[in-house]
């Protein structure tokens, strides 16, 4: 459990390195476009929220986009 | 020809595109302009000939000038219809009791289903702050509660953005004690139904999350995060069964109850991209998930918002997921052989693959102070219609018909 959990830590470390080293530079008057509210990954999240309710409830995964919400019987 | 070197933008250059961009984005700036923001949606969900489900969610937000803000959310859940019990079809028609007592009768070479009703309320609480500069820290709270199940969390995230901003790391953290109480008691695993006990049985959840999301260009966004999620305690459907067939013909000669192991550890790697073109967005994600039950799946996800005006926007989407079964997944159970560990017949822990197809229309009408949002999706579920180990007559019928899916979330956000 422990040595998943630490592989799964290095692997996001070494991803997220991989996309920090890269030399490309937005300047802060260059981000008109990122702060738009639809530039999110999710810009809207109650509908992803239900999404994620039907997708737990009919599918055998979960995870990956937030930390824990409320729990369902429903799976 | 001499290149003239590229011009430094000047403060005031920087000034003129940051005012120019906010009157470009009427939606965030009038969002940034409200202390407090109310947002509904309401899903209705139905599987033809199964389950139906009606679920309003409100959602209200209090917002400080400094970037702080706590939303509390409450959720109904209405749940009718039918769901498949595990059972395998037969010739003949089916009689069997469910463990609620009801006498359950399933059409001759049809995978039996079992009614329900139920009602699920859901409280969800959220309170961000920034620290400093840099530093968004997240507490939430959670509890639901409906006629077999409740659960009650917590869960904490912190957020820093680097490197001038352009990159995010997240770590995060939750844990959730869930308590299960069966209608009609809780039976034992793989037995006739025998109730064991009619009180309540724990269940734990805890997940940890670490994401970094970095800005590549003035258009381009993207992120990784990795979850792993610990459940343990009872893990069991109790009202699923597993056929046991005559290990010549098939024939189902009774059921026997789901046992499932009291640990299961998940794990995901989610990759995303947000490009934004001219007007447009388009949304990319794959997710790589894996557990300890031997379920392993893979997840697309596209959208692409198509900005038709500054207020109004259509954003098609689609979905593929496909899943391999858990170890222990079997479509039945030879009668007279020995009885494994753990099984289950829930199709859900089965080879599975799901298609969803839709599209979100949003838009923000003149004079009003609110953004109504319509989705509307079809979602198509398929197993494996003949797995290698039925037998007999099983082989003849589609063990795993598939499912159709309709589902449509209307929602309406508006500050004040």
């Amino acid at each position: 459990m422990i040595r998943t959990t630490r592989r799964l830590v290095r692997l996001v470390v070494a991803l997220a390195l991989l996309v920090a080293g890269g030399c490309a530079t937005v300047q802060p008057w260059d981000r008109d476009l990122l702060a738009e509210k639809k530039m999110s990954f999710n810009p809207m999240p109650m509908i992803l929220a239900v999404d994620e309710h039907i997708y737990f409830s009919k599918e055998a995964s979960m995870g990956g986009i937030d930390v824990a919400g409320g729990g369902c019987g429903c799976n | 020809m001499q290149l003239e070197s590229p011009k430094r933008p000047s403060l005031r250059d920087a000034l003129h595109t940051a005012a120019l961009a906010l009157l470009l984005v009427p939606g965030a700036a009038k969002a940034e302009d409200a202390k407090d923001r109310v947002d509904f949606t309401s899903l209705l969900y139905g599987e033809q000939s199964r389950t139906q489900v009606i679920e309003p969610i409100i959602r209200f937000t209090h917002l400080w000038p400094d970037g702080q803000s706590v939303s509390t959310q409450l959720g109904i859940d209405v749940i009718t219809g039918a769901s498949p019990t595990g059972a395998l079809p037969s010739g003949v028609v089916q009689t069997r009791t469910s463990a609620s007592g009801r006498v359950l009768t399933s059409p001759a070479g049809q995978i039996p289903v079992a009614p329900f009703r139920d009602r699920r309320v859901s409280l969800d609480s959220e309170w961000q702050k920034p620290f400093a500069r840099f530093l968004t820290s997240t507490v939430g709270g959670h509890f639901s509660r409906e006629k077999d199940y409740q659960s009650l969390g917590v869960s904490g995230k912190l957020s820093t953005d680097l490197m001038h901003r352009l990159l995010t790391v997240t770590v995060g953290g939750g844990v959730s004690h869930d308590t299960v109480f069966p209608v009609g008691g809780t039976p034992a695993g793989l037995s006739d139904a025998t109730i064991v006990h009619t009180g309540s049985n724990a269940k734990n959840v805890s997940n940890v999350l670490l994401g970094a999301s970095r800005i590549l260009s003035r258009r381009w966004m993207v992120g990784v995060t990795g979850t792993r999620t610990f459940e343990s305690g009872y893990l069991t459907e109790p009202y699923k069964v597993i056929s046991l067939m005559n290990r010549v013909t098939g024939t189902p000669m009774g059921d026997l109850t789901d046992k499932r192991p009291s640990t299961r550890d998940r794990s995901s790697l989610l990759f995303s991209s947000v490009y934004h073109l001219t007007d447009d967005v388009f949304y990319a994600n794959y997710r790589y998930y894996w557990d300890t039950w031997s379920v392993r799946s893979h997840t697309i996800d596209l959208k692409y918002r198509r900005q038709i005006d500054p207020d109004t926007y259509l954003e098609p989407l689609f979905r593929y997921y496909t899943q391999t079964a858990a170890s222990f997944y079997t479509v039945g159970l030879t009668q007279g052989a020995p009885l494994p560990d753990y099984a289950t017949s829930d199709y859900r822990l089965g080879v599975l693959n799901t298609v969803t197809l839709g599209a979100t229309f949003g838009f923000h009408p003149e004079d009003s102070p609110g953004e109504w949002t319509l989705r509307a999706q079809y979602m198509r579920q398929s197993g494996d219609s003949s797995p290698p180990n039925a037998i007999g007559m099983q082989r003849r019928f589609d063990l795993a018909p598939p499912i159709n899916i309709y589902a449509v979330v209307l929602g309406y956000s508006f500050g004040y």
